[in-house]
């Protein structure tokens, strides 16, 4: 069953179109990878569902249309956002960043903190310390913990592993994982590392200039020459 | 010297008090407020019309004053902010001229000659031959009281972490659900409370006149630029280096050049760090 639908989805940065027609389903409990290059469109893609563009199209969350919703609502609705540049709030403590992240949830927050320091034990080590002064892969966990304390359902996850070393990614890799099997969550993930997308992802989508050119297995994705020569490196 | 100590943290406290609700619009809301001057005016009249021409209790002429103040916040973030979002400039201009209109409507309804407030608490005492009179002092515990209750607020309340988070990185509030403009609406009210009960204290401790609006604009400029745009403990300091600063000047210098050291150190810091003393883009 479809938890996320996108249907005909374009999105504008005032006259310029960044997205174009856009169609897929993301399903429940699925890990979805949409990989593609700089400027193709996936942070944007992102954001249109969170309510930060301007869009055209349907977005279907659980049935319910969510386009054009604001992001506020669409925090409610059950959707969680961790952003590429992280967007955290640099001269708060890790643990106020978690708690901002739960204002839409606040029954939950003795669970939520509970299952992020089973996540990143680092960030319960750390959770007096301003996110200024920590390292990317904090600041990934602080920005992927902030999403979970609104108890989301759908995870959005913009380029998890930017900038991140190797064993950082795997980390990541493994905690998104666990997000979909242990606690249920679907995620959907863009990437320009497309192996990394292969190693995680059910279905991985592929984005050129606005365009969805691609769709299916890591498998059958592989196959095709053009695709695997652009961006699964064989 | 006991006298200059005293007097001076008297009338820190009450700058502080001043300067927060200031620094507060532009942390959050990204404006100068230039009519900020004008919640202090509106202020100290409605204390002056509610106890002093109608009688009513004093503490209630204070209550009144920042639900007056509340809501000429709410007013100005509705019909002016809210309108013109995104222009700074536009909402800069549009509420400089708020506050000189404001200034006419009180010159209108009470005259343009100054007013004394009664003191809130009549009264003095005399420490090592000190005067301390106990409606500066009330001015002083109940700023303090004040900032104290509205630092735990930003620190420890959702709603406060929320106004932090709007005022480091608003796509970040955004996608954590918190929605901006409520966050906005309600620190324009709460500013223009603070701003309000402030120009009471401030009436009392000075006068009241229709150009009271002046100068309280001008104090909190300058500690919100010298002590760095957006930090309450920023501001905290830098209230007690102006607030010494001109007691100061009025007991060693000349009373005239009171406010003088204020505009020179306001011009040095641009000049050396322009960030100011503290700066950094946090509540």
């Amino acid at each position: 069953m479809a938890l996320l639908e996108i249907e005909n989805l374009s999105a504008f940065y005032g006259k310029a179109q960044a997205l174009h027609d856009l169609t897929f389903n993301v399903e429940e409990g699925s890990i979805i990878a949409m990989v593609g290059a700089n400027g193709a469109g996936k942070s944007t893609l992102l954001d249109s569902i969170m309510g930060l563009t301007q869009t055209k199209g349907d977005i279907r969350l659980d049935g319910t249309p969510i386009t054009a919703a604001k992001p506020q609502d669409i925090v409610v609705k059950g959707v969680g956002y961790a952003p590429e540049r992280f967007n955290l709030f640099p001269y708060m403590t890790v643990r106020d960043n978690l708690l901002v992240g739960a204002y839409t949830a606040r029954e939950d927050i003795e669970t939520n903190l509970d299952m992020i320091h089973k996540l990143f034990p680092r960030l319960e080590e750390r959770e007096n310390q301003e996110t200024v002064s920590q390292s990317g892969g904090e600041r990934q966990m602080v920005s992927l913990g902030r999403a979970l304390m609104s108890s989301p359902r759908l995870l959005l996850v913009d380029e998890p592993t930017i900038g991140l070393a190797p064993k950082v990614c795997l980390e990541i890799a493994d905690v998104l994982k666990r997000l979909r099997d242990e606690f249920s969550l679907t995620v959907l993930i863009t990437e320009q590392n497309a192996n990394f997308a292969l190693s995680l992802a059910e279905q991985i989508m592929v984005l050129e200039s606005g365009h969805l050119v691609a769709s299916g297995t890591s498998d059958e994705l592989s196959s095709d020459e053009r695709l695997a020569a652009a961006y699964f490196g064989h | 010297m006991l006298q200059v100590l005293i007097q001076g943290l008297l009338l820190s406290g009450l700058y502080a008090l001043i300067a927060v609700g200031f620094t507060l619009i532009f942390s959050v809301g990204r404006v100068l407020n230039l009519a900020y001057g004008a919640y202090l005016l509106i202020g100290g009249y409605t204390y002056f019309y509610f106890s002093q021409q109608l009688g009513l209790p004093k503490f209630a002429g204070v209550a009144l004053a920042g639900i007056i103040g509340c809501a000429l916040g709410i007013l100005k973030f509705q019909l002016i902010v809210r309108p013109l979002k995104g222009n700074h400039v536009a909402i800069e201009i549009s509420t400089l001229i708020l506050a000189v209109f404001l200034q006419s409507v009180v010159i209108f309804v009470f005259g343009d000659s100054s007013k004394i407030l009664l003191p809130i608490i009549p009264g003095v005492e005399r420490v090592a031959g000190a005067a301390i009179p106990f409606s500066n002092l009330f001015a002083a515990i109940a700023s303090w009281v004040i900032l104290i209750s509205l630092w735990l607020f930003v620190r420890s309340t959702h709603m406060g972490r929320a106004m932090q988070a709007v005022s480091m990185d608003a796509k970040g509030a955004a996608i954590s659900g918190v929605d901006a403009t409520k966050i906005n609406m309600f620190t324009w009210a709460l500013s223009g409370t603070l701003g309000a009960i402030a120009g009471v204290f401030f009436a009392s401790y000075t006068q009241l006149y229709p150009g009271m609006w002046v100068a309280p604009l001008i104090i909190a400029v300058a500690v919100v630029i010298v002590g760095g745009i957006g930090s309450i403990i920023g501001t905290l300091i830098v209230a007690h280096i102006v607030g010494f600063l001109e007691i100061l000047t009025s007991a060693y210098i000349a009373p005239e050049l009171r406010g003088v050291f204020t505009m020179l150190l306001i011009i040095v810091i641009l000049v050396w760090r322009p960030s100011g003393l503290f700066g950094r883009e946090e509540l």
